[in-house]
Order: structure tokens, then sequence, then C-alpha cells
């Protein structure tokens, strides 16, 4: 087990080496000039040649590429051209925004998605199948940008039921930071008003951003529950007079849960790498404004930064999915 | 049963008080939404991003600055009096300076104003040309007289007027050298320390800055300048519809980017309302009078110019979110002159074409940037606009969109034939715009638009440097037909900044620099 970790480590580190060498040539092959970008119509030549003195830009580009990659080694991402800090110290105020919304996606589109496959497997072609069916169709249609807007002015605006955009109310003053989650902050701060706020704002974007996960959880869970309900062994355990639901629990849903427990890797190393329309709509600090912020002023380190991060939030969302297989199929070894 | 009852009454009370306080908390905190996102540091000596100037506007207090939304009248601010005499080979500006103190509670003296202003030269940032390229000044350059009394040495190649209207922009903002000092790491002059603190003599105080959320002021209780409210918060929201959907459920009290259907909208509904703040920014058409550009010719130029329909560019295009405007000097400045001698008038285009020997039209390359041009117009409608003008006198545009700084770069070299971008002077002063699209030797609008014209050059170079505001004026008015006659380019408008307010805001004023003086707001 241990070594396939390693490798599976040293399979990241390609990942990530794959992904330096696309960003940067696809960043140099781009028009525009950072330079001009970050300083503005006003530069004198002069600032801008100090400028791409200062960042390295008037070197060839392989000696660019090399200079790039040796920082990398030492855990040195480089320095914003648009923010003018650190991209590590970028990517820690930012990450944990991202971080906190995408786990709460994921929970809502496990919660919901999950149980409604089942529930539509079980009750195959009769009307709660259809409903989950159609929910998940119309779920996976559904245009974020819409349903984003659509829930802010009917629950948050003509209801009141639930806070609007940001992160925390204006009016709160966020806990000290600890961990970047304001809702564990809160609790380590023993603020529990800022706590049940930041979970409160937590419920709108997390949904619009869960609802197209679930759609599609709902529509592996059903498919995987389906093929595996008419498996020998599911027929065996009922004909030994299991209970109807440990048949469904212990013995369908196990088996059937290894497509899905793929799909969900992939949608949270999804939600990881930031989700730009979702973020923007509720003003929310993450790395997708992040990142579309740099794009548009041609900030490519950064780019480049956020790029890697999500590489190797895949490649290792990727390898817990891969042992938590083991965890779930003991016939699956990889001593 | 009874401590049951007293344990209810307790809990309720609480919540009153809690309820109680936030509606205080509420109704003296102005929340203000807005797409911030520029914000990058809120060091007055290198901020340069208008959101930092915003920002900074209301921590720092300036020498001098402006009143409402007037821009062409200096009012006292740090400095009492301050008077500007011929020295024979340098301007002297003297300012005498009032009794206050900084936020931390030390007094505000001379030395604070010399470490301020040097300090702005010797970091370099983006800002700091103002003071070392225009006013043409060094560290050294301002000295203390006396504890209320300071001595700025300009060259004669500065205008002193420059001079005093660029001390209204951010940079002007004086800083606590005491605190600063205190907190300066390894040589920088504290500017990683003021980049989320703040250590000025403004009505507010920096609280916090969330990264990306939002930022906090709150009343400096040491200012003279006490402000009606206690608290005023910088909501980021990046989203026209996230800003109407705020504004309406009333966690923001001003919307700063809705769309012009919103904003048009907004200005129908009793709860709101909207307020058109003028702004100094000129959308212009630049066209190539190099030897090889059919812009060459003085005529050709005129042509255009007769040809654009800037009436329905103004009503149409940008709504009425825009003032129409043919001269280099944008309203609200001194020396603006409001003079529009073209009208669509496509016959006359036609014949200056012809005596110009282009009767048969021509087509050339039309660079437009992506995204929104000014008063909120796409860019790419407004470019079709103009190619429809153009083409009602032969002129065969071909729009290339590209991303604004390869535009740039392209315009920089002098490659563009016809480019349509923005300019927005530095500092509220009339040499902000005329030197830039006058003087050939500036290395800016008029080079890139290989225009040389010497009287132009001279006239700008001339109206900066005159004290005497009526043979200043008099300058500019000959500056300003002289580009309407042969310049290269092509004013289209001056955008408005259309702000949404609850009907509850009170006392909210922007001038054209985007200052907004957040202690006058009540709700």
């Amino acid at each position: 087990m241990l070594t396939y970790i390693i490798k599976r480590l040293f399979f990241v580190l390609f990942v990530v080496w794959g992904l330096t060498v696309a960003t940067f040539f696809i960043s140099q092959i781009l028009p525009g000039d950072p330079a001009i970008s970050a300083l503005g119509d006003k530069a004198t030549d002069e600032m801008i040649q100090n400028f791409r003195d200062k960042n390295g830009l008037n070197q060839p580009v392989l000696v660019q590429y090399f200079s790039y990659v040796s920082r990398l080694a030492v855990g040195d991402l480089g320095t914003s051209l648009r923010t003018g800090r650190p991209i590590l110290d970028d990517l820690r105020d930012f990450f944990p925004g991202t971080l906190e919304l995408a786990l709460a996606a994921l929970l809502i589109a496990a919660a919901i998605g999950i149980p409604a496959g089942v529930l539509a497997a079980l009750q195959q072609n009769k009307l709660p199948d259809v409903l989950v069916r159609l929910l998940a169709l119309i779920g996976g249609a559904t245009p974020i940008y819409w349903l984003a807007i659509l829930l802010l002015e009917t629950l948050h605006n003509k209801l009141r039921w639930l806070p609007g955009p940001g992160r925390l109310d204006a009016y709160l003053i966020a806990p000290p930071r600890v961990t970047g989650l304001v809702g564990i902050d809160a609790i380590f701060a023993g603020d529990w008003q800022v706590w049940s706020d930041s979970v409160m704002h937590l419920i709108l974007p997390a949904f619009v951003l869960g609802a197209f996960s679930a759609a599609l959880l709902a529509r592996m869970t059903r498919a995987a529950m389906l093929e595996t309900l008419n498996q020998d062994f599911v027929r065996t355990a009922r004909a030994k007079g299991v209970s109807n639901s440990t048949v469904i629990v212990r013995h369908a849903l196990r088996n059937a849960f290894l497509p899905v427990l793929t799909v969900l890797g992939g949608v949270l190393g999804g939600l990881l790498s930031g989700a730009v329309l979702t973020e923007s709509i509720f003003s929310w600090p993450g790395v997708g404004r992040y990142v579309t912020d740099a794009a548009i002023s041609l900030d490519f380190p950064a780019v480049m930064g956020v790029t890697l991060l999500a590489g190797v939030a895949y490649s290792l969302i990727n390898l817990a999915t891969d042992l938590l297989y083991a965890v779930l199929d003991p016939r699956i070894s990889y001593g | 049963m009874r401590r049951r009852f007293g344990a209810a009454a307790a809990l309720l009370s609480v919540s009153l008080l809690a309820i109680g306080v936030a509606q205080n908390s509420r109704s003296s905190t102005l929340v203000y939404g807005g797409d911030f996102s520029d914000l990058i540091t809120l060091d007055p000596g290198t901020s340069y991003e208008f959101s930092g100037g915003l920002v900074t506007d209301n921590l720092y207090e300036t020498l001098v600055k402006f009143e409402g939304e007037d821009l062409s009248t200096l009012k006292p601010g740090i400095a009492t009096k301050w008077t500007v005499s011929d020295a024979g080979s340098s301007w002297k500006v003297v300012f005498n300076l009032r009794n206050q103190k900084f936020s931390s509670g030390n007094p505000v003296t001379a030395d604070d104003v010399v470490y301020t202003f040097d300090r702005a030269i010797a970091l370099k940032g983006n800002g700091s040309f103002l003071f070392d390229e225009v006013a043409n000044m060094k560290v050294g350059s301002t000295k203390a007289i006396n504890k209320t009394t300071l001595e700025v040495t300009l060259p004669k190649t500065a205008s002193p007027a420059a001079f005093l209207n660029l001390l209204t922009f951010n940079i002007g903002g004086i800083v606590d050298s005491a605190e600063v000092k205190s907190h300066v790491v390894n040589n920088d002059y504290g500017t990683a320390w003021l980049k989320n603190h703040s250590a000025g003599s403004g009505p507010f105080v920096l609280n916090r800055w969330d990264q990306n959320q939002q930022v906090v002021l709150e009343a400096n209780p040491n200012s003279r300048l006490l402000p009606l409210l206690s608290r005023v918060i910088l909501r980021e929201m990046k989203e026209a519809n996230t800003q109407k959907i705020a504004l309406e459920s009333g966690e923001i009290d001003i919307a700063e980017n809705l769309t012009p259907d919103m904003v048009a909208a907004k200005a129908k509904d009793a709860k709101f309302n909207v307020y058109k703040a003028d702004s100094l920014r000129l959308q212009y058409l630049g066209m190539n009078t190099g030897a090889d550009s059919p812009f060459k010719d003085a005529r050709v130029r005129q042509a255009v110019r007769w040809a654009v329909d800037q009436d329905a560019i103004v009503n149409d295009l940008a709504g009425g979110n825009a003032r129409k405007i043919q001269t280099i000097i944008p309203a609200g400045l001194f020396g603006y002159n409001p003079a529009t001698p073209y009208k669509v008038d496509i016959e006359k285009a036609k014949s200056l074409l012809k005596a110009a020997g282009k009767e048969g039209g021509f087509e050339f390359e039309y660079l437009v940037p992506q995204g929104s041009c000014g008063a909120g117009i796409p860019c790419s409608d407004l470019a079709a606009k103009i190619q429809s003008d153009l083409a009602k006198i032969g002129l065969r545009a071909k729009i290339r969109q590209i991303v604004q700084s390869e535009l740039l770069g392209i315009y920089r070299a002098q490659k563009a034939q016809m480019v349509m971008v923005g300019w927005s002077p530095d500092f509220p002063d009339p040499d902000g715009n005329a030197t830039p699209m006058s003087d050939y030797g500036a290395k800016s609008l008029a080079w890139r638009n290989a225009w040389q014209n010497d009287t132009a050059g001279k006239l700008a170079q001339q109206a900066a440097l005159e004290p005497n505001p009526a043979k200043r004026a008099a300058l500019y008015k000959q500056l300003t037909e002289l580009q309407l006659e042969d310049g290269p380019f092509a004013i289209l408008y001056q955008p408005k900044v259309p702000l949404t307010l609850a009907k509850t805001v009170k006392g909210y004023l922007r001038n054209a620099q985007g200052q907004v003086r957040f202690e006058k707001i009540s709700k």
C-alpha cells in the first residue's frame, strides 16, 4: 500500500510538471502585454521597462521557464503582477473561501443526490423515479447564473428567509483567522452569532453550486443501484431472509457506491478549482474570483498558481478515491 | 415556573437589546456596494487605483482639496492658507497649517508633510510620477519652516497650479510620520503596514479590510471633520444583478455598478434616487496622422468628426449617461471649452474627403478594446455605430476587437490607424489632458497618433506654466480650438457614472475625480 501511495505521489509530480509546461507556454502565446496591463495606459516606457526587468519578462522564454520551475521547486509560486503579493499568500487568503463553499456544496449534493438515486432505483419506472429523473434533468440543465439570481431574488429579497451575497453580514466582524474557514474560526472564537450567520450565508451559494452535482450523483447512483439490485448476491441475500433495509444499505448501496465515489471525487476536484460564477454572484471571496481577476489582468503567474493548485487537488483527490475503493471493496488491494 | 418565566424574560430582553443595537448600528452605518476588486493597497503613497482613492480620500486629509462636485476652486484642507511666489529660478509655494490631530492623537506638523511628500517620491509607486515628473519635485524639495509652516520649491519647468491640483489626489494624503516610522520594516517606509492600516487625520480610520470582501471605516474621533455616520462599509459586489438584489433588500445603501436599464428602472422607483456623477474620462477616436496613414490630411480627420453621430451615441447607446463634448479638456475642469461645432453633415464630410483627394473613401483597420467602454456601452456596439456612421461617407472601417493591453501595445508603438479608447487625467488640472494630447515631445497621445503640431505643443507647455488664471484660460481656449480644427482626435463623449441610492441616503456627492466625502453622508 505504501509503495503504491509513493508511486502515485510521484505521478502527482509529473502532473505538476506537465501543468507548468502547458500553462507557461500557453501564457507566452496569448496576446496582450502583462506590463501594460499591470501599469496602465499612463505608464512611461521607462516604467514598463523597469516592470519587465523586475519580473523577468525581458528574459528568453526558456530562461523564464527554468527560473519559474526552480522557484517552484522550493515552494515559491512567484508574485502576482496584479496584487504585488506572493501568490502563496493570495491563495492562503482565497482558498479557504473556496474550500468552505466546495465542502458545503458537496455535502448538499451528496445529501440530495445519493438518497434520490437510491429511491429512484428502488421505485424504478414509478412516480418517484420519474420525478427524480425529471428533477435530475432540470438540475443538470439549469444554468447556475439563472438559478443563483432566481434564489437570491425569491429566498433572500422577497421572502427574507436567507441572507444575501457575501460570506458574513456586513455588520458582523469576522473572527480572528485561524483556519480561514469563517464557520470553524467562529467556533474557535466562541462567537455563535457569527457562526450561525456564516452557516446561513453558506446555504444559498452551496445549494446553487451543489444542484448540478446533486443531479449528476442522483443519475449515477440510480444507474449503479439498478445494476447492483439485479446481481445474484442481492437475490441470494433476499432469499436468505435478510431484511430489505439491510439488503439495500449493506449489500446493494455499498457495492453501487464505487462508481458514485468516483463521481464524488471528480465533483470535489472541480469545486475546489473555483466556482467562478457562483463566487461572483454571491460575492464570495474564493479562488474562482481570484483567478478571473488575474486572467483579466493578464496576471499569468497567478493563473499558473491556481492551475497548479487545481491540478494537485485533483490528483490528491483521485488518490484518496482509489484508496477508498480498497476500504469499500475488500477484493481491491494495492499491496 | 417563576424561574422559567424569569429566564424567558431575560432571554427576550437580551434579544431585544441585540436587535436594538443592530438596528442602531444599521442606521448609523452606510453600506456601499460596488466592484472594488482593483483595491490592492490602502497606502496613500502607493495607491493609484480608483477604489484605493475612494477609501484613502476619507482616511487622509490633504493640504488643499475640492468641495462637493466642483473641481475648479481649491479649498483649505490641512492648510488654511497657501501662497505661490516667483523666486526667480523657481516657484515657492508656502503653506500654513491648522492645528489638528492624527487619529493617533499626534499633532499634524509640517514635518509630517515633509515626510509624506519625500516618502511618496522615494517609494516610486504608481502615483509617484505626479510628484517627480509632473511637479518636478525631488526628495528635499519640501522643507518645514516651523511646526505649522512649510515651503515647497518647484523648478520653473513645473506648473504651480498643476502642483496644487495634484495635492488633492490621494498621494497628497498626509500621513502620521511618527506612527508610520514605528512600522518600518527593511526600509520599506512602512508601506507593508500602511497597506491595510491607516495613519491619517481624515474623518475615518480603517477598521479592517477583508480582501475581496469589504473595507470597514470607523469615525475618527480625533478628526476635525466629524462624520454624520459612525461607520462606512464598502461591500465588494462585482455583479450588477447582485448589487440590484442587495440594494432592494436593504443590504446595501448605494449600488455603484447597475446596468443602464437597471438604473432607468430604479429612477422610476420611489424607494430609490439615481445620482449621475460626472467623470473626467473622454471616450475618443485616435487617428494616426503619420506619413503612410489615410488620416494624414487634417480634412480627412474633420470629415470623420462631421460623420460621427454623437447625439445618437449619447442619447441612445449611453441612455443619457454621457455628456456630448468635442474638445480635449473634460467638462468640470478649468479650461473646458464647451464648443460643439461638429454636427452630422454627410455632404460636408464628403466634400472634405474630396478636397483631400479621398473621394472614393478608403479601408482602414479600426482597433477596439474588448469589454465595456465609458457609460457602460459595450465597446463592440459603439464600434459598430462608428463603423456605420463612417460607412456613410465611404470610409470602410475593419473592426479588430482585441484585449486592451494588446491594443495599447500597438497604439503606443504608433502602429494603429484608428483606435477607440478612453483617457482620464491623473489629477484635476487641464494639463492632465492638454500636454499628453497636444505635445508630441511628451511621447503620449499626440505622439501615439504621430501628430506633431509645434504650435499646439508650445501652447500646452505655456498654459501649464501660466500662473495667471485669465491668461491660462485664454491659452487653453486657443489650444482646444486648434485641436478641434487640426487635432488627431474625434472626441465621442464624456461618460457619467450613474449610482443608485436608497432614498434614505442624504448628502451623497461625488466629484468627477471620483472623490466622495463620506463624512457628509447621513441616512
